[in-house]
């Protein structure tokens, strides 16, 4: 598998977020949830990293049933916007979905609805500016 | 240009075979179409992007940015003209201080220097929640701790739900959970805010 091409894909928003060892309000992110997560490689956040992750983070609450995914699984992202795809493993439990539910960004009448997913730096750069903010993906396993 | 012959120009200027002659006569270089590129899958998601690099800057010398890493590394970033600046605004290399954070994405050359196609200066991106609304501030929770987020005039912007982008701020409310994209103000736990990205709006 890879870039959008998977049977099943999921489709939302995405945006990024810093761990490991950081400067500013990030110095005291951490190593996220598998312990590993560091700003500088391509590895993301995902809602449904374990069990305990699903429940903090009830994507299930604007409507998305997500796959459970732990700590490693690779994930291809696409952003819509361009067309960009990284690859990212999963190293930390995020976004909290439920508390954005029905957030919407498009890129013309290419939508994203809802926070799927959070890429550290390294891979959110790769596909997009780190000042665009929230943009729309989709996701392959 | 696509990213290709872009990354190409920036790496042959700064090896000074090739000028340069301005981001006019080369077509947009802004952050966002720096990125319009093809899939990036060659680096293995457990390694560090040797094409990015982040830190606290700790020196500039001429067109050189000496970065020290989060993890002790340094770094040594070259600027050119063609290198998108974001500090807040889009800016030049002269906005950049000793002390900033930055974000680097480039080509990294042989010597090891980063030749920088993009700097996001001291930039941050992080979910919080509101606990108090002032005059021209917003005290955010973020994870335990506080974070004051100024309203920057004429730039702090919102997005409410699924609403274009606007610069009132009236439907912020105490307790709602937001996301910002702003600027850290260095060894403070302050931010000038650009976005304030509101997933539920007020009624």
């Amino acid at each position: 598998m890879g870039c959008a091409n998977s049977a099943s894909p999921a489709y939302g928003e995405m945006s990024w977020f810093c761990c490991g060892s950081a400067w500013g309000p990030c110095s005291s992110a951490g190593g996220g949830a598998c312990g590993n997560c560091t700003s500088g490689s391509h590895q993301c956040a995902w809602p449904h990293a374990s069990a305990a992750c699903y429940s903090i983070t009830q994507p299930y609450a604007c409507g998305h049933d997500l796959a459970l995914r732990g700590c490693g699984h690779v994930f291809y992202i696409t952003n819509q916007c361009t067309g960009g795809c990284v690859s990212a493993s999963v190293a930390d439990c995020g976004p909290n979905t439920h508390q954005f539910c029905g957030e919407k960004h498009c890129c013309g009448s290419t939508c994203g609805t809802d926070r799927m997913i959070d890429l550290t730096p390294s891979a959110f750069s790769a596909i997009a500016s780190l000042s665009s903010g929230l943009l729309p993906c989709r996701i392959d396993s | 240009m696509d990213a290709i012959d872009r990354r190409r120009l920036l790496t042959s200027a700064v090896l000074g075979t090739a000028g340069i002659a301005g981001a006019t006569a080369l077509g947009s270089l802004a952050p966002e179409a720096a990125h319009a590129a093809p899939a990036q899958l060659g680096v293995d998601p457990l390694a560090d992007d040797p094409n990015f690099a982040e830190g606290r800057v700790t020196g500039i010398k001429d067109a050189m940015l000496l970065v020290t890493g989060s993890d002790t590394v340094l770094h040594r970033i070259q600027v050119t003209s063609g290198t998108s600046i974001w500090k807040l605004h889009p800016t030049t290399f002269e906005a950049v201080d000793v002390g900033d954070g930055l974000y680097a994405r480039g080509v990294r050359l042989g010597d090891g220097t980063l030749a920088a196609d993009s700097l996001w200066v001291n930039i941050v991106s992080m979910s919080v929640q509101i606990t108090a609304i002032g005059n021209g501030w917003l005290h955010l929770d973020h994870g335990g701790s506080r974070v004051v987020g100024h309203v920057v005039p004429g730039r702090t912007a919102a997005v409410y739900r699924d609403a274009p982008t606007t610069g009132d701020l009236s439907k912020l409310r105490v307790g709602r959970h937001v996301h910002i994209i702003g600027a850290w103000r260095p060894d403070t736990n302050e931010v000038d805010l650009a976005t304030v990205y509101a997933g539920t709006v007020a009624g």
